[in-house]
């Protein structure tokens, strides 16, 4: 059943999802030498939003725009299949290919912007421009990695480039998973690509003006979405996986990897972020692109 | 009147309809007004029938929303004239017509421009349709000395038939003729003060379907004339390629930095448009470039038409002078969102679509890096596409008038509403379309696309299923708001406009809260898009027309408009006449 499926899911997303921002939190703060939150503490922290007593509102599209990136997050977590092998939780992949997967991805902010906009904070507008900036630039390498894997496989289905892999495809095209990394750690919203909240620098960012519930609504779908695009990563460049042990394994080591990433380097200014992004990763995705198409034939 | 204004566009859908399905083909030899050898004709093919239900729709489209409009009856007549041009283009089956068509189109145009445009703005546009015309006029008489014929029949045989000088200079003058019509970059230079000072009811027209029509012109060069199938990663391609990438990408970066909402959507127009010229490289996408076509005709009617509606119950028309006016106009608010969605490609409507028709000719044919840069270019333009939606309808109010605008009148609702929900049926099920275009394709000799049903998009790497995806997001969405909504926890509404948070500060109404128009601004700080931003293609062309000047000036020194001067030099005409013709 399809329907149990998706549940299946939805619900493995949610729980590993918050697991793995609770040890974000608790690894960061390692980093910086704190003890740090428990592994669990986000998770309180959403029930305790979403049972909060009283959150502000700005009329039906301040409603729409959480709603709209909760869409967004559940949509591309079921087209992206969890094991290549298996029928289930395979979820709706058969329906769209990686090119529905992209843009699923971007659904959400774009959706979200309209409830951030209806506020009428100019500091919160501020944070989706710069979002909406980084997008275009963070997209770039990825598209370019993401494009050259299509060619080779000589298709857009998941499952299929997942499958496709005698070796990682990682070690395989090295240059391409490393401009991929590149995008990756702004994708996942961590230094020194952070420039759309710009946490504890500037009061500003898209969710300002988001409060109790809503903003326990925008907590869970950012912890789905973290853990439908390390699925995806893992789908493409990591070999995908079998079972759930491997894909929780595979997902870990890259989400490690990821918030190591983030503690170590300050952030970019958004200007600064774009520039880098088009220029050295791209440059590397240009290069691994013509060394894997020219290897190919 | 507002029937009167009805029936004329009416009529004209009839007349496709009729034409369409009739099959019919008329011919004529001009040889009974003293012309051998020259043969006219009009036909219906499934090509030139898609185009003319573009044109039939949008007329149809327009002529609802300019029912209560003052508008004088020459405007209507020369409405008419232009929409019997463009169905004379695509019906018309020799070069000949054609060209009549195009150049009654381009008056015409100039015409109905001619009623709001500044004298700067116009003759840029009369300047470079001529140009386009006369290009176009060079381009057909090359072709008729190959074969000496103007059928498009006879048109490949005669382009086999070129020296290889001449085709190149075939090419590039047909290509010129049709890159202004379109309005790539550094041809564009007429089109965004044209889109933006033409009139409000004009504009959706404009953009619709007259830039439409130098596609449909492309697509009978490149596939009945130069037959590009055979003639594939030539140098003919990659300037099609190329052109058009450059038109995605600087249009998508110029449309950021404007304040004014229609030179936004006329830059968007360019992007947009740069696709189809980009996907036209390769023979396998006339499927993605007539599918884009359809969906930018769609959204692009309805965008102006949205933004027509604002100027006309606010009078005003830039993003600073803008703003907050949601919950005032809460139809034109979900419909202009509809078309962003659309225009942003977004799976659950229309307009993915068409971008993964486009997507999957490129990565089939091999050109990575300009998938790439089109799907950078594509995902660029949500800056521009929230600026838009955010500058009119969110943020903050910046006048006190504003907070008590109405919503516009229900005829500026009634083609939104009918488009929105062919954007949305074509979101569900956007196979519909593959049979009808297959015979397009199968006309023009290339390979179909493979059909299952009407909910699937099938291409050659993949499938993607509309009726799966629209019905799981709807689903989704049902589900998500449901339980937001029965959570136990009380919602207070904003007090009023002022109630954000303010870095603990309390604004009131001299702080300027509105970020609209400066929105996209701050780009300029990054090194390439400052680049894009700081170049423009006035300078090309006002180094031209100084030189234009001084080659006058000189020229003014002989023929000095002294009337002795101007009789002395006639006479030396004649006497060089006459001396050449009786050597």
């Amino acid at each position: 059943m399809i329907v149990f499926d998706l549940l299946g899911m939805f619900l493995s997303a949610y729980m590993v999802g918050f697991l793995y921002y609770g040890l974000y939190r608790n690894i960061t703060a390692r980093f910086q030498r704190r003890i740090g939150p428990t592994v669990l503490q986000s998770f309180y922290d959403s029930i305790k939003f979403f049972s909060k007593e009283e959150s502000i509102s700005h009329g039906w599209m301040f409603y729409l725009g959480p709603v709209i990136m909760a869409t967004g997050a559940v949509m591309t977590l079921f087209f992206i299949p969890f094991f290549y092998k298996s029928e289930s939780f395979s979820g709706l992949s058969q329906y769209g290919n990686l090119f529905v997967v992209l843009y699923l991805m971007m659904l959400g902010p774009l959706g979200n912007a309209m409830g951030v906009g209806v506020t009428g904070n100019p500091f919160a507008a501020m944070g989706i421009t710069r979002g909406l900036t980084r997008l275009f630039a963070m997209e770039l390498p990825f598209y370019i990695a993401v494009i050259a894997l299509m060619s080779i496989n000589h298709s857009a289905d998941i499952a299929t480039i997942a499958a496709n892999q005698p070796t990682m495809n990682a070690i395989e095209y090295p240059l391409l998973f490393i401009a991929a990394m590149f995008s990756f750690v702004a994708m996942m919203g961590q230094s020194p690509f952070d420039v759309v909240g710009a946490p504890v620098e500037v009061y500003s960012g898209p969710a300002a003006e988001f409060s109790g519930k809503f903003l326990a609504l925008l907590m869970s779908q950012s912890s789905i979405m973290s853990f439908a695009k390390l699925v995806l990563m893992v789908n493409l460049f990591i070999g995908g996986a079998e079972g759930f042990l491997e894909l929780l394994g595979k997902t870990f080591v890259l989400f490690l990897f990821v918030i190591a990433f983030g503690a170590m380097y300050g952030r970019f200014k958004t200007p600064q972020s774009v520039d880098f992004l088009v220029k050295v990763p791209t440059a590397i995705a240009v290069v691994g692109l013509v060394l894997a198409t020219l290897g190919g034939q | 009147m507002r029937i009167l204004t009805l029936i004329f566009p009416l009529l004209t859908a009839l007349a496709v309809l009729m034409i369409s399905t009739s099959q019919s083909v008329w011919q004529m030899d001009l040889a009974v007004f003293g012309f051998e050898n020259i043969t006219v004709g009009l036909k219906a093919t499934a090509l030139s029938n898609f185009f003319a239900v573009l044109v039939a729709f949008s007329l149809f489209a327009v002529s609802l929303v300019s029912g209560k409009q003052t508008l004088s009856k020459s405007f209507y007549f020369l409405l008419y004239l232009l929409t019997w041009s463009l169905l004379l283009i695509v019906y018309s089956s020799d070069y000949l017509l054609f060209f009549v068509g195009w150049e009654v189109m381009s008056i015409s145009t100039y015409l109905l421009l001619s009623y709001t445009l500044s004298r700067e703005a116009l003759v840029k546009y009369v300047v470079f349709a001529m140009a386009s015309a006369m290009s176009l006029l060079a381009a057909i008489m090359i072709l008729y000395t190959g074969a000496h014929s103007f059928m498009y029949v006879d048109a490949h045989q005669a382009y086999l038939a070129l020296s290889d000088t001449l085709a190149v200079i075939f090419v590039v003058l047909m290509f010129f003729a049709f890159f202004v019509k379109i309005g790539v970059i550094g041809f564009h230079y007429w089109l965004v003060d044209a889109y933006t000072e033409s009139h409000d009811f004009f504009t959706p027209y404009l953009s619709a379907v007259v830039s439409k029509m130098a596609v449909y012109a492309l697509i009978i060069l490149l596939l009945t004339v130069i037959d590009i199938s055979t003639f594939s990663n030539s140098w003919i391609s990659y300037t099609l390629a190329i052109f058009g990438l450059l038109s995605s990408l600087i249009a998508t970066f110029k449309a950021v930095n404007e304040n004014s909402m229609k030179r936004v959507l006329a830059y968007s127009s360019i992007a947009q448009l740069g696709y189809i010229v980009t996907v036209l490289s390769f023979a396998d996408g006339v499927s993605g470039a007539l599918y884009h076509s359809l969906i930018h005709t769609l959204v692009k009617l309805l965008l102006f038409i949205n933004v027509a509606g604002i100027i006309y119950v606010t009078s005003k028309s830039k993003f600073s002078e803008l703003g907050g006016l949601i919950y005032r106009m809460p139809q034109s608010f979900v419909m202009l969102l509809i078309g962003i969605i659309v225009l942003a490609g977004m799976p659950p409507l229309g307009g993915f679509a068409s971008k993964y028709l486009i997507y999957n000719t490129l990565l089939e044919n091999g050109n990575l890096l300009i998938l790439a840069a089109m799907m950078f270019a594509s995902a660029a333009a949500f800056l521009y596409i929230y600026k838009l939606i955010y500058g009119i309808y969110l943020g903050q109010p910046t006048s006190k008038k504003l907070e008590s605008v109405k919503e516009v009148p229900f005829f500026f609702l009634i083609p939104q509403y009918i488009i929105s929900v062919i954007l949305v049926v074509l979101g569900t099920v956007p196979g519909i379309l593959t049979p009808y275009l297959n015979t397009i394709l199968t006309e023009l000799k290339l390979q179909a696309l493979p059909f299952t049903s009407v909910a699937v998009l099938n291409t050659e790497t993949g499938s993607y299923n509309g009726l799966v995806v629209i019905s799981a997001f709807a689903l989704i969405f049902i589900v998500i708001l449901f339980v937001l909504l029965s959570l136990k926890s009380k919602v207070r509404e904003a007090k009023d406009r002022f109630d954000i948070a303010y870095c603990g500060e309390v604004p009131n109404e001299a702080t300027h809260l509105h970020y609209g128009f400066s929105m996209g601004k701050e780009l300029k700080r990054v090194g390439f898009i400052g680049t894009i931003l700081k170049n423009s293609s006035r300078v090309f062309y006002d180094f031209i027309s100084k030189q234009l000047f001084a080659f006058a000036t000189v020229f003014r020194k002989i023929y000095s408009g002294n009337l002795s001067v101007n009789f002395n030099i006639a006479a030396l005409f004649v006497l060089a006449l006459l001396w050449w013709s009786l050597k």
